[in-house]
C-alpha cells in the first residue's frame, strides 16, 4: 500500500534525489512523500466504493451478484430473487464489517506513529511538531532515547567530534550500538540554532530505496562538495543512544525511508486451501456450465419432440418460440437452479468457522504469559487452518528464541571450575537451585541480575587467591565498556557487546569495579580500592585476530598484557609450561560448551620494560608506515602475544527463553523444518543453534557457506551436496568443516543415501549470491535436504527472500516467528508471520498474523490450534461439498422428468434457507468444536501433524470422493421417492403422489439425511452440537409447519403456496417409510466404508483413540526424546556481538566526554595525523564485512 | 515453572470449558459391537418391512383400462382444437374377474401430460382461488385474459387445462340391466384444499359474483357451472378442479376422480362381473403423445402403492445384512491376527 501512494505521487519514477536544507519551498517541486504513513485502505468516504469494490473483485461474490442480476430477467428466472439476495447481502455485510473493523485498528496505529512529536527547527526556531508534518530537508532536533523521525542526515550532536550513538534493533535485530558520525563541516554548527538555520547545503542522493547498509550522495555547501555514506545517515526506527542531542536534515521520510521501503508489501495472504477451495469453485463453475448444458440440449429437444404440441394446448397464448431459444434460456435458468452447487454460504461458513479458532487461540490460558499479561492474539482470522500445515519454520534469534540477556555462568580459573549449578541430569549436586545464591550485598555495587550459586568463589576471593584476582582484574581490564555515572549517582556501563557487559559486570560483582577509563588509564575499584592502571595500548579485535589484548601498567610499575580471546587461537599462543592447565582448562571449556554456553578463554603475560619500549617504538613506526602498515601491525600484535600464561576460561549464557528447546524438539518431531535467519555473526548464531538444539553434535555434518562471489558460493554448495549423496568421500577442503569427519565417513560407507541429519549455515554475503543468480536452484536443493538451516547477516529483506524462495519452489507452508521490525518483511512474505509481543517496538506485532508472547507458545499454536482448525476446516469443507451436491443434483435427476423446464424440486423457502437455517449450524458446531483426540495428545504426540503438512484431509481427491458420496446421495434422495410416487395414491385413496408433497418428501427426506450424515461426522459431541443437531432438525419441522399453515397462506397465499401440505404429508406413514429407505440407503455404505478403512487402514489418529479407549484410566504416557547432548565439540567464538574498532575509539578517547577534547597522547596525535580514525573504522568494517577471506571457521 | 508476577488479570482469559475447548462431550467412536448391532437390526428391520409391503402390495386389486386408442374416433376428434365443442363419448365394456372388495377408487390416470413444469405450475392464482381477490390474474401469464381482455377466472395454464371427461362406470348385471355403479364425487381433495386453499367468493349467488368474468378457453361451461347440483363442490370448491389443481410431480399420474358409494349391490365393493366404463371424450392427449387411462383400486393400510418401495426395502435390507456379515468376518479375522500377534 505504501509503495502504490508513493508510486502516485511520483508517477515516474525517482532517479536522483535532491533536497536542500531549511527549504521547503524549494523541496517542494519535486513533491516528494511527506513522513505522514498509510497503513490504513480506507476512509469513511471511500470505505463504501472501495470496499464493495474490492469485495466484488472476488470471484464469488462477482458471480452471486451476476446470478442475482440473472434473477431478475423474467425470462429466465426459475428461483424468486431472495433466494441469492439474502445470502449474498448477509456475505457482504459480514465482510464489509470486519475490514471496517481491521481497517480502524490500522487508523489508530498510523495516528498514533504519525502523531508522535519531534523538535523541527521552522522559521529559525525549535517548534514541536508532529511527525506526519516533518517535510523533506527540515532539520531536526533529537533527543537521548528518542525514535528517529525520518531518515536524517546527521549533522551535529552534543558528543565530540559530531559522534551520535544509535540501536538499530528496529532495523536489524542487532542490539549493539552504532557509531554515526557528522561531517567535520557540519559538525561546527552544533547546537546554534541560528547558524543552523542559515544552513542551505543541497543533497544529491541515491533514490528511495531498501538497502540499510548503503548509502551514497553528496553534500554541496559554502563551494565545496563532501561525499556522504552510510557513517553519517541516521534511519528512521533507530533509537539515539548515549547522545544527548543531536540535529540532523531530513532526506527520506514516510513511506521513502529505509526502514518503510523494507516493510515490504502488505500482501493479501491466502491459505491453501482457499486457494484449493478457489479451485474446485471453478471446478465446480465448469462443472455447473456442463450441467447446464446437458440440460438445455435435453430442452431444446424436448421442445421440438414434445414441447411443440404440448405448448400450442398448454401455452395456447404463446408465441412461436424456437426450440433452440427456448434451450439457451434454460441453460441460464438451470445455472440459476444449480448455482447451490457453490453455495455462498460456504464462504460466510469458512470466515465464521476461522473467526471460532481465532477466539480460541485468543481464549487460550495455556498461551497466555502472565508475566507480562499477555495472551496470544489471532490478528488475523483469516488463516488459522494454515497453523496445521506448516512445514518451515523461520526464526529470528534475538528476542525469538534467546531474551538477549547474556549471563555470567561459569568460570573456570587455575584448574578449577567456579559456578556448577544444578545439572540437569542431575549429577552435579553440591549446589541446587534451591540452595540461596551468592550474597552480593557485601559489596558495594551489586548487579541484580547476576545469580550466580556458587560460593567457593567468593571463598577463593576472600582466601586471596592471586590466579583468582588476576583473573577477574583481567575482565575488569580487558575490555571496550565505557562507564558513567546515573543520575542517582548509580554506575552504569556502556556496552557494545553484551557479552563483554556480562563479564565485566560478573567481576564488579565479584569485587573488582571497573569504575572509569581515560584515553591513558584505566580506574578499577579492587575490592574497595581504587587502583588506577596506566593503558599502554589496546590491540583491538578483529575477525581474525578472533582476540584482544589490553597492555597496562599497574601502580606497583609493571607491565602486564591481558588477553581474551577464542580458546582456539589463544591456545596456540600458551607458553609451554601451562600444558597440563591448558589440557585440564580444555576439558572444562568442553564441558561449558556442551551446555550451550559461550566461552572465552583467559591468559596474561608479564612484560619486562625493554622490551615493551621496543615494540611500541616499532609498533608506532608500523602506524607512520604508508606501506604494508596492516599487515606490520597485525605481526606486532602477534610478536607480542604469545608465551601467554593460561589463567582460565569463562562461560557465559546467551539466555534462550523459556522453552525454546523443548519446542524446537517437539516440532522437529513433527517433521517442521526450523531455519534461523539472523542479522548476527556466524558464531553467535551457530551457537545460539547448538544452544537450542537446532544443530546438534549428532549431526552427520555441518556445512559453512561463506564464498563472496556467485562461483564460491556455488562451488562450496555443490561440495557440500557431494558430501551429502557421498560421491566423494575423500573430500577434504577449507571451504566445507564438518564437524566430526570420522563419523562422516563411517556413515557414508554404511549408508550411500541422504539418511543423516544436516545443517547448513550460510551468511548474509553468500546468500545474496546464491539468492540472485542461478545459483539459486543449487541453495535450495541443498538446504532442503538439511534438516536445519542457519542463516547470519542477512538483512531484513533476505530474510524475506529466503522465505520467498522456499515459498516459491517448495510449495510448502511457511511461517515466520520474529520480534523486531527487522522481522517484518519476513513476517509479511511467509504465509504465516508470527509476532513475539511484548517487545518494546511493536512493528513485528502489527505486521504479523498472530502475536505469541513467547516462541514456545508456538508449539501449542500448531500442534493443537493449527492441527484442529485444519482438521475441522478439512471436514468441515467435505461435509460441505457433500451436502450441496446431495442438495443440488437432485434438480439435474428431476429435469430429465418435468421437460427440462427448469422446474426446482424443492420449495423456494426451502432453498432459500436449506444453507443459512436448517443445516448451517451443526456444520459450523463441527467445525468450530470438533476434536479427534485431545489437545495433551496432539501436544505428546507431534507426529500427528504430520496429514497437515501432507495435505491428506482435504485435497482433490478427497474432493471427489465428497463429490461422489453427494452425487450417490442424490441419486437415492431422488430415484427412491420417484419409484415410490409413481403410481402412488394416500391412504385415503387421494393424490398425493403431487409435486407439492413430492417436494416436503425430498425436503424432508434430505434435512434428515444430511443430519444423520452430520451427526457421523461430529466426532466430539458437546452440549453445543447436541443442540445444533437436534434443533435444527427440529427447527425445520417448525418452520416447515408454519410456512404451511393456514394463517400464513392466508395472509401470502402467492408466496406460501403449499398450505396444508407438511401436515398431509407428513401424517402418511408412506412417506415416513421413504425417508427412512433414503437414510438407511444412503448412510449405510458410508458406515460400512468408514468402519473397514478404520479397521483395515486405521490412521494415527484412530489409533490414539483406540489405545486410549482400551486404558481409559491411564494417563497418557509423555514419549519425548531425551535430550541427550554429546561434549565432542566445543564452539568458542570471541566476544560474540563485538564490532572492531572500538579500541581506536578508546585509545583515541574520542567517545569519552572529556571536558579538554584536544589530543594529549603521542598514539593519538600520530592517529589523528595520519588517517581519520573513522574511516579506518569504516574501512577495517567493510574489510570484514565483504571481504572474509576466514572461510574454515573451526566451529 | 517459577510463579510469575501477576499483575494484569484482567487479560487473563477465562478459565471456562468453552473458551479453554474442554466442553464435556462424548467422542463417537465407530466400535465393533455398535456397529454391527446396529446393521443387523437395520438390516433386519429393512427386509422384514420389504416382505410386510411387497404383501400387501400384492393384496390390493388394481385394474387399468386404456382408453386412449379404444376410443380412437373421439381422440381423433379432439386433435382439431377446433372442434372442442363437438360433443362424442365412447363406451369401454371390460370383465372383473374378481371381486374388489372395500372401499373401491376410480382414478383417471394421464400419461405423458406434464404437470410439472415450471411455468405451468407457476401460472394460476392462489388469491383468485381463495375467492378473496377473484380478479388477480396477474400471475397466470398467459391464459390471464380472453380475448376481448376480461379476465379469466379460474386463471391460468393449470386450471386451462383441467382434465374435463366425463367417465361413469356400469355394472352389467346382465345384458339388458345396466346398474349405473354409485359414485361419491366428495372427499377426494384434501381437507386443507377444499376448506382452506380453495373458496368461493362470498356471495348469496355464485354466477353474480363472477359476472364480468370470462371462462378458461378450453372450458365448455363457466366455473360456477361447475356441479349445479351441489353448491358445496360447485364453484372453487368443486373437487375435480381442486385436484386437478393439485399439479403431479411426475408426467405420469393419477388423480382421484371418483369413490365408491357403498350402497345396494357394492356394499361391499366391486362383485365380480360385466362393467363398462361411459365417457365423455373431451380431454385431448394424443397431440402431445400422452395416454389416458381409467383405474379401479383398493388400498391398503399403507395407501395404494406399486411394489417399489417393498422391493427396495428388500433389497436394502439384504445388502445391509451381506455388509454386516461382511464386516462381521473382517473384524473376526483381524481380532484373531491381532491376538495372535501379541
Amino acid at each position: 500500500m505504501e509503495v502504490d501512494v508513493r508510486q502516485m505521487i511520483h508517477p515516474t519514477s525517482e532517479v536522483e534525489r535532491v533536497v536542500k536544507a531549511n527549504d521547503r519551498d524549494y523541496n517542494e517541486k519535486f513533491q516528494y512523500a511527506d513522513n505522514r504513513i498509510y497503513t490504513s485502505k480506507y476512509n469513511i468516504l471511500t470505505f463504501l466504493p472501495i470496499n464493495l469494490f474490492e469485495q466484488f473483485q472476488r470471484v464469488a461474490n462477482a458471480y452471486f451478484l451476476f446470478l442475482l442480476i440473472l434473477q431478475l430477467i423474467p425470462e429466465i428466472s426459475s428461483l424468486t430473487w431472495f433466494t441469492t439476495i439474502v445470502p449474498l447481502v448477509l456475505v457482504i455485510s459480514m465482510t464489509a464489517v470486519k475490514d471496517a473493523t481491521d481497517d480502524y485498528f490500522r487508523h489508530k496505529s498510523d495516528n498514533q506513529v504519525n502523531n508522535r512529536q519531534s523538535e523541527v527547527l521552522i522559521n529559525s526556531k525549535l517548534q514541536n511538531e508532529k511527525w506526519m508534518n516533518v517535510k523533506v530537508g527540515d532539520i531536526i532536533k533529537l533527543e537521548n532515547n528518542q525514535f528517529v523521525a525520518a531518515d536524517l542526515l546527521l549533522l551535529s550532536s552534543s558528543e565530540p567530534h559530531g559522534l551520535c550513538y544509535v540501536e538499530t534493533a528496529e532495523l536489524d535485530g542487532e542490539t549493539n550500538l552504532k557509531v554515526r558520525q557528522a561531517l567535520p563541516v557540519t559538525s561546527e554548527l552544533g547546537a546554534d540554532i541560528s547558524s543552523l538555520a542559515k544552513f542551505d547545503g543541497i543533497v544529491i542522493c541515491e533514490a528511495p530505496n531498501n538497502k540499510l547498509e548503503k548509502f551514497s550522495g553528496v553534500l554541496s555547501w559554502k563551494d565545496s562538495k563532501h561525499t556522504l555514506s552510510n557513517q553519517k545517515i541516521i534511519l528512521r526506527g533507530c533509537v539515539l543512544r548515549n547522545t544527548r542531542w543531536c540535529f540532523g536534515m531530513v532526506l527520506f521520510a514516510g513511506p521513502d525511508t529505509k526502514l518503510m521501503q523494507n516493510s515490504g508489501k502488505t500482501k493479501f495472504k491466502r491459505t491453501s486451501i482457499d486457494r484449493l477451495m478457489n479451485t474446485l469453485v471453478i471446478w465446480i463453475f465448469g462443472f455447473l456450465v456442463c450441467l447446464g448444458i446437458i440440460l438445455a440440449v435435453g430442452n431444446s429437444i424436448w421442445e421440438s419432440e414434445f414441447g411443440g404440441q404440448f405448448r400450442t394446448f398448454l401455452f395456447w397464448g404463446e408465441g412461436e418460440k424456437s426450440s433452440l431459444f427456448s434451450g439457451f434460456l434454460t441453460f441460464w435458468s438451470y445455472v440459476i437452479i444449480l448455482n447451490t452447487l457453490v453455495p455462498i454460504s460456504l464462504y460466510v461458513s469458512v470466515e465464521v468457522i476461522r473467526l471460532g479458532h481465532s477466539y480460541f487461540i485468543n481464549w487460550d490460558r495455556k498461551m497466555y504469559y502472565a508475566a507480562k499479561a499477555m495472551p496470544a492474539e489471532a490478528r488475523t482470522t483469516t488463516l488459522n487452518e494454515e497453523l496445521g500445515q506448516i512445514e518451515y519454520i523461520f526464526s529470528d534469534k534475538t528476542g525469538t528464541l534467546t531474551q538477549n540477556i547474556m549471563t555470567f555462568k561459569k568460570c573456570s580459573i587455575n584448574g578449577r571450575v567456579y559456578g556448577e549449578v544444578l545439572d540437569d541430569l542431575g549429577q552435579k549436586k553440591e549446589i541446587t537451585k534451591k540452595k540461596e545464591g551468592v550474597d552480593f550485598s557485601g559489596k558495594s555495587q551489586p548487579e541484580r541480575t547476576l545469580h550466580f550459586r556458587d560460593h567457593s568463589l567468593m571463598e577463593s576471593i576472600e582466601l586471596g587467591d592471586p590466579k583468582v584476582h588476576e583473573f577477574l582484574r583481567l575482565l575488569a581490564l580487558c575490555h571496550t565498556v565505557m562507564s558513567e555515572e546515573d543520575s542517582a549517582g548509580q554506575l552504569v556501563y556502556q556496552v557494545q557487546s553484551p557479552d563483554e557487559g556480562a563479564l565485566v559486570t560478573a567481576a564488579r560483582n565479584f569485587g573488582f569495579i571497573f569504575k572509569s577509563r581515560t584515553p591513558e588509564t584505566i580506574t578499577v575499584e579492587e575490592l574497595g580500592t581504587p587502583v588506577t592502571y596506566q593503558l599502554l595500548a589496546f590491540l583491538d579485535f578483529s575477525n581474525i585476530r578472533k582476540r584482544m589484548s589490553v597492555i597496562v601498567r599497574n601502580p606497583e610499575g609493571q607491565i602486564k598484557l591481558y588477553s581474551k580471546g577464542a580458546d582456539t587461537i589463544l591456545f596456540e599462543k600458551l607458553h609451554p609450561s601451562n600444558k597440563d592447565l591448558l589440557s585440564l582448562t580444555s576439558d572444562h571449556l568442553n564441558e561449558f560448551a556442551s551446555a550451550g554456553l559461550r566461552t572465552l578463554a583467559i591468559a596474561y603475560r608479564d612484560l619486562d620494560d625493554k622490551y615493551f619500549k621496543m615494540w611500541q617504538e616499532m609498533l608506532e613506526d608500523a602506524k607512520a608506515a604508508t606501506t604494508e602498515r596492516d599487515e606490520r601491525i597485525s605481526g606486532l600484535y602477534e610478536e607480542i602475544e604469545r608465551d601467554l600464561m593460561l589463567l582460565g576460561a569463562t562461560a557465559v549464557e546467551d539466555k534462550l527463553q523459556e522453552g525454546v528447546i523443548e519446542t524446537i524438539t517437539t516440532l522437529s518431531l513433527a517433521n517442521i523444518k526450523i531455519w534461523i535467519l539472523t542479522g548476527d555473526k556466524q558464531e553467535t548464531a551457530i551457537n545460539i543453534g547448538y544452544a537450542c538444539n537446532v544443530l546438534t553434535d549428532a549431526m552427520d555434518a555441518v556445512f559453512v557457506v561463506t564464498g563472496n562471489t556467485a562461483v564460491e558460493v556455488r562451488d562450496e554448495l555443490r561440495k557440500a551436496k557431494e558430501i551429502l549423496f557421498g560421491q566423494n568421500t575423500s573430500f577434504s577442503s577449507g571451504h566445507v568443516v564438518y564437524e566430526s569427519k570420522q563419523q562422516l565417513e563411517l556413515d557414508l560407507g554404511a549408508d550411500e543415501a541422504v539418511t543423516g541429519e544436516y545443517a547448513l549455515v550460510i551468511n548474509g554475503h553468500s546468500l545474496a549470491h546464491a539468492l540472485e543468480s542461478d545459483v539459486e536452484n543449487d541453495l535450495l536443493e541443498l538446504a532442503c535436504m538439511c534438516k536445519t538451516v542457519v542463516c547470519c547477516r542477512v538483512t531484513p529483506l533476505q530474510k524475506a527472500q529466503v522465505v520467498e524462495l522456499v515459498k516459491k519452489h517448495r510449495n510448502a507452508v511457511t511461517l515466520a516467528i520474529g520480534d523486531g521490525a527487522n522481522d517484518v518483511s519476513m513476517i509479511k512474505s511467509a504465509h504465516i508471520g508470527i509476532g513475539i509481543s511484548g517487545q518494546e517496538g511493536l512493528q513485528a506485532v502489527l505486521a504479523s498474523d498472530y502475536a505469541l508472547a513467547q516462541f514456545r507458545y508456538l508449539q501449542r499454536l500448531l500442534l493443537v490450534h493449527g492441527r484442529w482448525s485444519y482438521y475441522r476446516m478439512c471436514k468441515f469443507l467435505c461435509y460441505f461439498f457433500y451436502k450441496n451436491f446431495a442438495f443440488t443434483l437432485v434438480h439435474f435427476w428431476f429435469a430429465f422428468f418435468c421437460g427440462f423446464s427448469a422446474q426446482t424440486v424443492y420449495d423456494q423457502w426451502f432453498i432459500t434457507l436449506f444453507n443459512i437455517v436448517y443445516t448451517s449450524l451443526p456444520v459450523l458446531a463441527m467445525g468450530i468444536f470438533d476434536q479427534d483426540v485431545s489437545d495433551q495428545n496432539s501436544m505428546d504426540c507431534p507426529q500427528l501433524y504430520e496429514p497437515g503438512q501432507l495435505n491428506l484431509l482435504f485435497n482433490k481427491r478427497r474432493f471427489f470422493i465428497c463429490v461422489a458420496h453427494g452425487i450417490y446421495t442424490s441419486l437415492a434422495l431422488f430415484f427412491i421417492p420417484y419409484g415410490s410416487f409413481y403410481n402412488l395414491a394416500g391412504e385415503d385413496g387421494q393424490h398425493i403422489a403431487d409435486y407439492q408433497s413430492f417436494a416436503v418428501t425430498m425436503a424432508t427426506s434430505l434435512v434428515i439425511v444430511v443430519s444423520v450424515q452430520i451427526a457421523l461426522d461430529t466426532s466430539y459431541w458437546t452440549v453445543v452440537n447436541h443442540v445444533f443437531i437436534w434443533g435444527s432438525v427440529a427447527t425445520y419441522f417448525f418452520i416447515l409447519l408454519i410456512m404451511h399453515s393456514r394463517s400464513v397462506f392466508g395472509i401470502f397465499p402467492q408466496q406460501f403456496p403449499f398450505v396444508g401440505n407438511a401436515w398431509h404429508s407428513l401424517s402418511q406413514k408412506f412417506v415416513w417409510l421413504v425417508v427412512l429407505l433414503i437414510s438407511v440407503a444412503s448412510v449405510m455404505p458410508v458406515v460400512t466404508f468408514r468402519f473397514l478403512k478404520m479397521c483395515l487402514y486405521p490412521s494415527l489418529s484412530d489409533q490414539i483413540r483406540r489405545w486410549q479407549k482400551a486404558q481409559r484410566k491411564e494417563r497418557p504416557i509423555r514419549n519425548r526424546r531425551p535430550q541427550s547432548r554429546s561434549s565432542s565439540s566445543r564452539r568458542s567464538g570471541y566476544a560474540f556481538a563485538h564490532q572492531e574498532g572500538y579500541g581506536e575509539l578508546i585509545t583515541s578517547g574520542k567517545n569519552m566526554r572529556a571536558e579538554s577534547p584536544a589530543p594529549t597522547s603521542g598514539l593519538e596525535k600520530m592517529l589523528y595525523n595520519n588517517t581519520s580514525w573513522i574511516e579506518n573504522l569504516c574501512k577495517k568494517t567493510t574489510d570484514v564485512v565483504s571481504f572474509n577471506h576466514d572461510k574454515t571457521a573451526k566451529l | 515453572m517459577e510463579v510469575m508476577p501477576q499483575y494484569d488479570l484482567s487479560r487473563l482469559p477465562e478459565n471456562t470449558a468453552l473458551k479453554q475447548q474442554k466442553l464435556p462431550a462424548h467422542r463417537l467412536d465407530l466400535s465393533a459391537s455398535v456397529v454391527l448391532s446396529i446393521f443387523f437390526a437395520t438390516g433386519g428391520f429393512c427386509l422384514c418391512m420389504g416382505v410386510i409391503l411387497i404383501l400387501s402390495a400384492k393384496s390390493t386389486k388394481e385394474l387399468e383400462i386404456n382408453y386412449t386408442n379404444i376410443c380412437a374416433n373421439c381422440a381423433q376428434l379432439r386433435e382439431d382444437s377446433s372442434n372442442f365443442d363437438k360433443e362424442c363419448t365412447c363406451s369401454v365394456p371390460f370383465y372383473l374377474p374378481e371381486n374388489m372388495e372395500g372401499n373401491v377408487y376410480m382414478y383417471y390416470k394421464l400419461y405423458g401430460f406434464h404437470q410439472n413444469l415450471y411455468r405451468y405450475i407457476l401460472s394460476r392464482s392462489n388469491r383468485q382461488l381463495l375467492g378473496k381477490d377473484i380478479w388477480d390474474v396477474k400471475d397466470c401469464s398467459p391464459f390471464q385474459v380472453s380475448r376481448n381482455s376480461t379476465p379469466i377466472i379460474p386463471c391460468g395454464a393449470i386450471a386451462n387445462s383441467i382434465f374435463n371427461d366425463t367417465i361413469t362406470l356400469s355394472y352389467n348385471l346382465n345384458s339388458s340391466i345396466h346398474i349405473e355403479v354409485p359414485m361419491l364425487k366428495s372427499g377426494l381433495a384434501w381437507w386443507t384444499d377444499k376448506y382452506v386453499k380453495f373458496q368461493n367468493p362470498r356471495a348469496s349467488d355464485l354466477a353474480s359474483a363472477f359476472a364480468g368474468s370470462a371462462k378458461p378457453l378450453h372450458w365448455t361451461k363457466p366455473v360456477y357451472e361447475l356441479d349445479t347440483d351441489d353448491p358445496g363442490n360447485n364453484g372453487f370448491v368443486n373437487e375435480d378442479l381442486i385436484v386437478w389443481m393439485r399439479t403431479a410431480a411426475f408426467p405420469t399420474f393419477k388423480k382421484l376422480y371418483r369413490r365408491l358409494k357403498r350402497v345396494d349391490y357394492f356394499a361391499v365393493g366391486l362383485p365380480a362381473g360385466n362393467y363398462s366404463f361411459n365417457i365423455s371424450y373431451n380431454f385431448p392427449v394424443t397431440v402431445f403423445r400422452g395416454e389416458k387411462s381409467v383405474v379401479l383400486s383398493t388400498l391398503t393400510w399403507i395407501g395404494g402403492g406399486g411394489l417399489f418401495l417393498g422391493l427396495t426395502y428388500t433389497v436394502t435390507g439384504a445388502l445391509t445384512l451381506l455388509a454386516s456379515f461382511a464386516i462381521l468376518a473382517i473384524h473376526l479375522m483381524l481380532k484373531r491376527t491381532k491376538k495372535n500377534f501379541l
